[in-house]
């Protein structure tokens, strides 16, 4: 089956400054995919170039099986989009709105968007001018215009920017009805890396213009960072926080009520308990905890950061 | 199609909902409009005497005369009114991120120059249509009144015997009812259409390069004014000096509009005398046609290169 999204080589300047360099990752189909990325690091950008508002660039584009630039037309016809802030009508309600954007994908009927509006919450503001509405409410306007015309893939450039924790819930569950009840491929951009935890099950990594992992997200926390809980005798913690801190900058520790917390890089735990039992140090309890995505995404930029970037 | 179709209904309403337009709408035709009520209302106050057969006529000349105004006026006035709505249908479409919405729907960017133009041009040929239209109403009424004040109803003038002098001529070759024939209203129509297409296509071409609406309008328009004034300059004045001048002024696109609306040429069409293939017309028009396309194909290049970032 074809990706949702491929994107191979792709390299954009503005002006002197390159914002993307040999970008490449791609999006499995039917996934709920999210796409990370510091300030700047050129997510807007891509999805701008993927969507063709930016049409000079470097580098092979294909959604849905449809090359772009040339099959743009055909790619957009099954993709549902919205970048940054959705910016409708301000003189035109909701409906309207809906109605005259929504038919240039195909015909609507009024059925059609009064079912979008209710699922995206929107049911008692539907003739409301777009002006008037909150910052959420906006969002959810636009979640609604992009998944009018029943799209396979639905692009959303930080759908939750500006909302306030109710309105991320609700936006989270939303999304979570699309993929499910419509079937629909979700590719969206956002800082809120807990959020994405919690909604996507696939995310790309990028930092200043490169890949900088991508994958399940299992897989991901999973392959880059372990997490373990030692405990101890309390006078020996002190000493063993010692030892661990000398073993390098790799290994996060933090202390907890009965003996440590540590952070580090997959496959430096047999270090560390090397390291305890030269010390004679005993550990009485090993215990596994899960690596959060944040954790692993500022492992990741960081270690960029560090190298310059690398995919 | 459909979508095409669909696209140019969205932008007729884009239009219609702006204050801006719907106030340029009522400038265009304040003068046919405040012109054709006071004349209605001194025809009815002079038909109180008895001569309102002659009054028509006099009536039926000075509407005439006001309709040629209407038509020289607005191709005048239509340049400022075609800038500040192509200044609004691409520069601050770009600003507000009405444009960004559009190009995320399947259309090409041609198809969003084309509808855009094409609903402007609908806009700018009803408001010209309109203006005729109150003038027109302006004789249908008057001459309903003259057939009820109860002189000569109008199927006794069908059947009116010879020998009745004067009065049977002034009756007979009574002006008719209808403002402009069908012919040479549709000729003044096509007129407009290609002036004004000519120069949606120069606006839009400003468009692409601002955000503001206003700043593309007074920068476009001084390049206008600019170009049309030293066209005046080069072929009345400086061509005297050196016949350079003459030569750099025939490249001045503004001059074929000057051509076509010319009092003398809308005067000739109204009375049948001339038409679009007369040989002065039809070598301004063809000249518009390739100005309009050379402006709409650089208009297209741009915009295909414009990068949307807001």
């Amino acid at each position: 089956m074809n990706a949702a999204i491929k994107v191979t080589d792709l390299s954009k300047n503005f002006g002197r400054k390159q914002v993307l360099q040999s970008l490449h990752f791609s999006v499995p189909p039917d996934s709920i995919a999210g796409f990370l990325g510091p300030n700047g690091a050129g997510k807007t950008t891509t999805l701008r170039i993927l969507l063709g508002l930016i049409p000079s660039y470097r580098g092979n584009l294909e959604m849905l099986g449809c090359s772009i630039p040339s099959q743009r037309v055909a790619a957009l016809e099954q993709i549902g989009a919205v970048v940054e802030n959705p910016t409708f009508i301000e003189t035109m309600t909701a409906y309207e709105n809906l109605y005259w954007f929504g038919s240039l994908y195909k015909p609507l009927t009024s059925v059609r968007i009064n079912e979008v509006i209710e699922m995206v919450g929107l049911k008692e503001a539907i003739h409301q001018r777009f002006g008037t509405f909150s910052t959420g409410m906006k969002q959810r306007l636009g979640v609604a215009f992009g998944i009018l015309h029943k799209p396979r893939l639905l692009i959303l450039d930080e759908p939750t920017s500006g909302m306030d924790p109710a309105g991320r819930v609700h936006m989270r569950e939303i999304l979570q009805l699309i993929h499910s009840e419509e079937k629909t491929s979700i590719f969206l951009s956002s800082h809120l890396l807990d959020e994405v935890q919690r909604l996507c099950n696939y995310v790309v990594i990028i930092d200043k213009g490169v890949t900088v992992s991508q994958g399940f997200v299992a897989d991901l926390l999973a392959s880059h960072l372990e997490k373990w809980e030692i405990r101890m005798a309390d006078e020996e913690i002190a000493q063993a926080r010692q030892l661990i801190e000398n073993l390098g900058q790799q290994i996060i520790v933090a202390s907890t009520p009965r003996g440590l917390l540590l952070t580090m890089t997959t496959g430096l735990s047999a270090q560390v308990n090397q390291a305890l039992v030269n010390a004679n140090i005993k550990v009485s309890a090993l215990i596994p905890q899960e690596a959060s995505l944040e954790e692993t995404f500022i492992k990741l930029t960081s270690d960029s950061g560090d190298k310059g970037g690398s995919s | 199609m459909k979508r095409m179709l669909f696209l140019v209904l969205f932008e007729l309403k884009k239009i219609l909902n702006r204050k801006k337009a719907l106030l340029f709408l009522v400038a265009l035709n304040v003068v046919p409009l405040v012109a054709s009520l006071a004349l209605l209302i001194a025809f009815v106050k002079f038909k109180g005497f008895g001569f309102g057969e002659i009054q028509f006529s006099v009536l039926h000349e000075v509407v005439q005369g006001l309709f040629t105004g209407h038509v020289k006026l607005f191709a005048f006035i239509a340049p400022f009114f075609l800038a500040l709505v192509v200044g609004d249908s691409f520069s601050t479409e770009f600003s507000r991120g009405y444009m960004k919405m559009l190009l995320l729907t399947p259309i090409n960017r041609w198809q969003v120059i084309t509808a855009k133009t094409v609903a402007i041009m609908i806009f700018l040929l009803l408001a010209v249509c309109i203006g005729g239209m109150f003038l027109q109403a302006d004789l249908l009424i008057a001459r309903t009144l003259t057939q009820n004040s109860g002189l000569i109803p109008e199927s006794m003038v069908q059947n009116l015997p010879g020998g009745l002098g004067e009065l049977g001529d002034l009756v007979k070759n009574r002006p008719p009812t209808y403002l402009v024939s069908t012919a040479s209203a549709l000729q003044l129509l096509a007129m407009t259409f290609f002036g004004n297409l000519m120069l949606i296509g120069f606006f839009i071409v400003f468009s692409l390069f601002f955000e503001s609406a206003i700043l593309m309008s007074f920068t476009s328009l001084s390049v206008l004014m600019g170009i049309h004034t030293f066209y005046l300059v080069a072929s009345g004045l400086l061509n005297k000096i050196d016949p350079w001048y003459d030569a750099l002024a025939k490249w001045c696109f503004t001059r074929h509009l000057d051509d076509i609306f010319a009092i003398k040429n809308i005067q000739s069409i109204l009375d049948g005398k001339a038409s679009l293939l007369s040989e002065g017309i039809f070598s301004s028009l063809l000249a518009v046609s390739i100005w309009t396309a050379a402006f709409y194909l650089l208009a297209t290049l741009i915009f295909s290169r414009r990068q949307i970032l807001h």
